[in-house]
């Protein structure tokens, strides 16, 4: 047992460059037996160096992260208080204009999810993993051709606007510890994990709602241009909200 | 649904600010003996503008959501119209600007404001603030004109992106018009459409009544005592569903009912109405 290496698609906002998208997402896959990290953060577009923000975020989850086992607030806290060093170095303070001040002192939002899965198989021959979520951006399970797990979401009916997020100043994280989700599962030979951010992740919550069996259709896609263009169809269609849109998906062999 | 359409740089919205500059706006605000009605509006379009422009920002750079313009009217000294655009470069029929464009051209003033300074006390610290709009206020008030003007300018805008959130108009005055009736001139600004639905027509009501202030009242027995209080509130659009549910996430009181008037109260969480993107929530913080 093992697992495939992860794939990855993101595509923008339409009517925004590429470079100008918000979310970021972090893989660390070992080839050898270690666990495999995974990292997708949605920068809030309401918000100042949201994209920078994203980018430490997920980097620092798959490269120095926390440990999901023992996470406590105060784990969080300290672990988020060398992320806000990293961002306060990255904002040029000296040159911000007005328009940006208030913004940029009031700090950059991002949600967070991210994921560890073992490649050491437990005796029973399953993988064991841990996730944890702030906002949004979702984690889906496909087992047997079903979805076995959406976390943090699971109905379409929760997404909105204003999704629980992590700030670059501590000052506004009163209340984060609120919104963290931690959940620990196992992966069994033939499962499929999908991690979306939030406009994608609606509409398939949405799909499978109305009975559809959407995994399918975004586990089978196999290139940018068959990605991209798949997006573009489901935003003409006013199926999936024109957002940053990113799709990571892992097959457990 | 309509008011869902995505606002985004490719479809971009616009707000139209129209400002009575009348004579009895130089009348102070109740309860404010140093604070004018004009003060009020020039301090609540440049609040407001300060704040769609910080929405807009992402630190250095400015996205262009929107499209503004900002026009004054008032008369001369014989009760000739006059209706002007106040954004340089634009004209009454031709007002708007990008939002980047307008970032551009505020006057930017240092001043000392206190601040919290996170342990319970509080710190004078400089602060920037944009300055687009000065006082400025006589003789009369051709409310009436001024709407005509706006409709002619936003049926173009609509024509020119047929697809965008409905335009945005919102008139700040103390409901005084002396060229007629403006409810006839507001329903023509109310049914300019784009494919996402009618247009929205917001009043901010300035008044000397010491009522108490007023914020998106959802009926006419909710008005306060003032003689222009009604016709205010009928021009005003009842706030759509997606509107509604934005203001709910700051905490505002409304119901399916509510309209887009407020009376001597402030108008910045109207801009907050829009959804631009992810933000956070007041609740989380």
């Amino acid at each position: 047992m093992g697992l495939q290496p992860p794939r990855r698609f993101q595509t923008a906002k339409a009517g925004n460059r590429p470079e100008e998208c918000e979310d970021a997402s972090r893989i660390s896959y070992p080839y050898t037996a270690g666990p495999a990290r995974i990292a997708l953060c949605d920068g809030a577009s309401e918000s100042a160096f949201a994209r920078e923000w994203a980018q430490i975020l997920t980097r620092a989850f798959v490269y120095s992260p926390f440990d999901l086992s023992g996470l406590d607030d105060l784990a969080l806290g300290l672990w988020l208080g060398q992320r806000e060093a990293e961002w306060n170095r990255v904002v040029p303070w000296e040159r911000i204009p007005w328009h940006g001040e208030a913004k940029t002192r009031a700090g950059a939002l991002a949600t967070l999810l991210g994921m560890t899965i073992s490649q050491t198989p437990d005796p029973s021959g399953a993988c064991p993993w841990q996730a944890v979520a702030v906002g949004d951006c979702c984690l889906f399970v496909v087992r047997d051709g079903a979805l076995a797990l959406s976390f943090p979401m699971e109905d379409s009916g929760q997404f909105n606007s204003t999704p629980a997020l992590i700030c670059s100043n501590h000052t506004n994280n009163g209340r984060l510890w609120n919104g963290v989700y931690q959940y620990q599962g196992e992966c069994l030979p033939g499962d499929a994990i999908i991690l979306a951010s939030d406009a994608l992740a609606c509409w398939i919550l949405q799909e499978r709602e109305s009975g559809g069996r959407p995994w399918e259709t975004l586990l089978s896609l196999d290139s940018e241009k068959e990605w991209s263009g798949w997006v573009a169809g489901k935003r003409d269609e006013r199926a999936m909200r024109n957002d940053d849109t990113t799709l990571i998906t892992v097959k457990v062999k | 649904m309509p008011y869902t359409a995505d606002i985004s740089r490719a479809n971009p919205a616009c707000f139209l600010f129209l400002i009575d500059q009348s004579g009895s706006m130089t009348q102070a605000l109740a309860g404010q003996p140093g604070q004018r009605k004009m003060d009020q509006a020039a301090d609540a379009i440049n609040r407001v503008l300060d704040t769609i422009s910080q929405r807009c920002s992402q630190g250095m750079d400015i996205r262009d959501y929107f499209h503004i313009g900002v026009i004054g009217y008032n008369t001369d000294g014989r009760g000739n119209p006059l209706i002007t655009s106040a954004l340089p470069g634009t004209t009454p029929e031709q007002p708007f600007m990008l939002i980047s464009q307008v970032v551009d051209v505020a006057e930017v003033e240092e001043r000392q404001v206190k601040e919290s300074d996170g342990a319970g006390g509080l710190v004078d610290v400089m602060r920037r603030f944009p300055v687009w709009l000065r006082p400025h206020a006589e003789y009369g008030t051709p409310m009436c004109g001024a709407f005509d003007v706006a409709a002619q300018a936003l049926a173009e805008w609509v024509g020119q992106h047929p697809d965008s959130f409905p335009s945005i108009v919102i008139n700040v005055s103390d409901g005084a018009a002396s060229d007629g009736d403006p409810e006839g001139p507001a329903r023509r600004i109310a049914a300019l459409q784009t494919g996402d639905g009618n247009a929205l027509l917001f009043n901010v009501h300035l008044s000397d009544s010491t009522a108490m202030p007023i914020q998106y009242p959802d009926g006419e027995e909710r008005l306060p005592q003032d003689d222009y209080a009604l016709t205010m509130f009928r021009m005003s659009s009842p706030l759509p569903e997606s509107s509604r549910s934005q203001a709910a996430s700051l905490d505002l009181p409304v119901t399916e009912n509510s309209r887009g008037y407020v009376f001597n109260a402030d108008m910045t969480a109207l801009v907050q109405f829009l959804d631009i993107g992810t933000r956070a929530a007041s609740n989380l913080q």
